[in-house]
């Protein structure tokens, strides 16, 4: 009987053990999966996905992202029109999301195609060969990003070689709450407005009971430490990282984070800025209680969609001083769509790849999902502007009206690196760090990579 | 008895071989691994060591002076007291309660255990509703009653307590039960008897429920100490990167590999944790220790 017993327990755990290896992920069994697989698939057509399968994606397009929506839309579309499915992970564009998605790829389990950034953010995953370049994407299929200018897609720092394909370029500005400025009896800034005198513009508000500006420095203080910084540079100049915290550039940032720091103990950022997270804050100046917010181009559709008052917002440039002008602008062409060597290297997620990433690239979604923004179409995005809402016309009205663009410099370093900055903010505007020590950490950082 | 029925120990061995192999593989080899880490100097969590630190000791070294740690450490400290205090002790003050009520006890059984069920995640999530500055629930009753001004619970010095009092919530239920099942593990005689001679609720809960619970008492104080070192997700979700100070050994440890790159230095960190569970479990052991009735 014990025998029996024991002859039945090894059976039951053979079998279960069999059924555990069956159940695998199918990708790692294919023979695609060898070595060998791509020099193999090369020669098959570059047509159809040959097989259902379920795309792993990772993107930006989530949360208060005003192409969330869209997003979902036409993955919904894709998913329709060729069987396969998207298992999506998308997730709001900080910090949190770029360490998840390093430490993915860090540890094997990265997306088949992901949306993310093509500056140094991508550097570790570009250095270890996971990601396909689109010039190998191309030996197999031809026509991929041929809708896109080759010298807008976003370059790797790594190598110079353009690895991914964006949808929708970017400005950063400042968004104004047209309500708040009323109540508080003061003028929305424009193209002319002096850093002197926004600041004068703030402190009327601050005195009318509002909080002037909507920003949570616990979280997202990356918008204003971009401009703080511009304020003491140029368009040609903005680009350029500090070797050390004495020269121009490392002055500028020190001066600059000492202007946050100032407009930190002026009281013009909510309560909470310490504490709060960026959707409390945009929270606040969509419900009338903050009149400013520093964001990108992606905002407006955000806004759109957390108001019933469009008409109430709009976009205006944030005030400079010294060498930039209140109309330089930040703004470029950041992120795109990767296929990861993992994806490229099974048969039949390589084709659904390209699929899906040729689908949400194409002129007509492209020109959807930018709007307001720059793109890299070679025809360039058709934009129905009676479709627009007015803060959109408004979006179109200032970078038509910038005078200079420099990209964010935050891409020139990566993630890790700006710890000491980024998440040291709440300690260095209330002192307990030093701003210098803070940036020199930074570059030394940068500089050890 | 049992010893003489397995007469023939290779069956044993063969069925005990594979967990022994998937703890050696999954516990013991990551963890003598990552006390190696923390000597070396790692780029990137999946990178290669690029060699040994220089001294071999200095992320120990960093730690002793880094204030981050040093507020780490300090909250873990006062989230230990708070879970071995406020879990175990109010769970233990429900549990005799729960006992002593003839009717819908299993209904307080439940409520008590509900928070159990839920993650962790959703927890911080309810809670992180619950202490929002504009529109929190907490801020809205205030107003209801008069208040002008909003409060940020999750400025200085509210945040340590608006981040422990979930975290000990979350798990009162879980003692709860462990200690309900010690009480239900008491003759009910005994109480009969006491109750004959004349002994109140009070004198029996005393010198009968009390005693007898102290075994399981010291195991549940043993899990709360343990488990404390590990607090992780909930203050996470609630105060992501140590917001307003509130550190813990571990978010400090999963910011530095995650957040900051630090392989090593993290795995430093996970090393005090660990030695510093050894030790306060073997304190606690010491002071607890079980009696054979």
């Amino acid at each position: 009987m014990k025998k029996l017993l024991a002859l039945l327990l090894t059976l039951t755990m053979v079998v279960s053990m069999a059924a555990c290896t069956k159940k695998e992920d199918p990708a790692t069994n294919t023979p695609g999966s060898s070595t060998d697989s791509p020099k193999a698939t090369a020669t098959t057509a570059p047509t159809a996905a040959p097989k259902k399968v379920t795309l792993n994606v990772t993107t930006t397009y989530a949360g208060n992202d005003g192409n969330a929506q869209n997003y979902q839309d036409a993955v919904a579309n894709w998913e329709k029109s060729t069987g396969n499915k998207v298992n999506d992970s998308s997730s709001t564009s900080d910090e949190t999301f770029k360490a998840r998605v390093l430490a993915d790829f860090e540890t094997g389990s990265e997306p088949d195609v992901l949306f993310f950034f093509n500056g140094v953010d991508s550097n570790a995953f570009v250095q270890a060969g996971k990601v396909v370049s689109i010039d190998e994407i191309r030996q197999s299929y031809p026509d991929y990003a041929s809708n896109m200018k080759d010298g807008m897609l976003g370059a790797s720092p790594v190598d110079g070689k353009n690895y991914s394909v964006p949808v929708n370029g970017y400005w950063e500005g400042m968004f104004v709450n047209k309500e708040v400025c009323k109540a508080a009896g003061v003028q929305i800034p424009d193209a002319n407005t002096t850093w002197d005198q926004f600041l004068e513009t703030c402190q009327k508000i601050k005195d009318a009971g509002f909080a002037p500006i909507a920003v949570s420095l616990a979280t997202v203080p990356h918008y204003w430490f971009e401009f703080s910084i511009y304020n003491f540079l140029s368009p040609s100049t903005h680009n350029v990282l500090p070797k050390n915290t004495t020269d121009t550039q490392g002055q500028a940032w020190v001066n600059g984070i000492n202007d946050i720091k100032m407009l930190y103990e002026k009281g013009y950022f909510p309560e909470n800025t310490l504490t709060g997270t960026d959707d409390e804050t945009v929270q606040l100046f969509i419900d009338n209680k903050a009149a400013f917010l520093i964001d990108g181009s992606w905002k407006v559709g955000g806004i759109e969609g957390l108001t019933t008052d469009i008409d109430n917002f709009t976009v205006t440039y944030v005030p400079g001083k010294g060498d930039r002008k209140t109309t330089d602008i930040i703004g470029g062409l950041s992120s795109g769509y990767f296929i990861s060597k993992k994806a490229w290297e099974d048969p039949d997620k390589r084709a659904a790849a390209v699929d899906f990433i040729t689908s949400m690239t194409s002129d007509e979604l492209v020109s959807k999902f930018a709007q307001v923004s720059a793109t890299a179409l070679k025809n360039g995005p058709t934009v129905d502007e009676s479709k627009l809402s007015s803060l959109a016309k408004d979006g179109l009205k200032y970078v038509k009206g910038a005078t200079g663009m420099a990209s964010a410099v935050e891409d020139q370093v990566p993630r890790e690196c700006r710890v000491p900055v980024f998440d040291g903010m709440p300690n260095l505007v209330t002192g307990k760090n030093d701003i210098a020590e803070a940036i020199q950490s930074v570059l030394d950082l940068t500089a050890a990579q | 008895m049992t010893a003489h029925i397995y007469k023939n120990k290779k069956p044993i061995i063969f069925f005990l071989a594979p967990a022994f192999a998937f703890i050696i593989v999954f516990l013991y080899y990551p963890f003598i691994q990552n006390i190696i880490n923390s000597f070396q100097e790692i780029a990137g969590l999946g990178s290669a060591a690029k060699g040994w630190q220089d001294p071999w000791y200095s992320n120990y070294t960093a730690l002793l002076k880094d204030e981050t740690m040093r507020i780490a450490l300090k909250n873990t400290l006062i989230m230990l007291l708070v879970t071995v205090f406020g879990q175990v002790g109010i769970a233990l003050l429900l549990s005799i309660l729960t006992d002593r009520v003839s009717h819908g006890a299993k209904f307080f059984r439940v409520v008590y255990f509900f928070p159990i069920v839920i993650s962790a995640t959703a927890l911080g999530l309810l809670f992180f509703l619950i202490v929002l500055y504009d529109k929190g629930m907490l801020n809205q009753l205030r107003e209801f009653f008069g208040a002008t001004k909003l409060v940020d619970f999750k400025s200085k010095p509210y945040a340590l307590f608006t981040m422990m009092i979930p975290v000990m919530w979350q798990y009162v239920g879980f003692y709860f039960i462990i200690l309900v099942t010690g009480l239900n593990n008491i003759s009910s005689e005994l109480y009969e008897a006491a109750s004959i001679d004349g002994a109140t609720p009070y004198q029996q809960v005393k010198y009968l429920s009390l005693p007898l619970l102290r075994n399981v008492i010291c195991t549940c104080v043993v899990l709360a100490v343990t488990g404390s070192l590990k607090v992780f997700d909930l203050p996470w979700t609630l105060f992501p990167k140590g917001m307003s100070d509130t550190w813990l050994t571990g978010s400090y440890m999963f910011y530095q590999v995650f957040n900051a790159n630090n392989v090593d230095y993290s795995s430093a960190i996970a090393v005090v944790i660990v030695f510093l569970g050894v030790v306060l479990s073997k304190l606690v052991n010491t002071i607890f220790k079980e009696k054979e009735y």
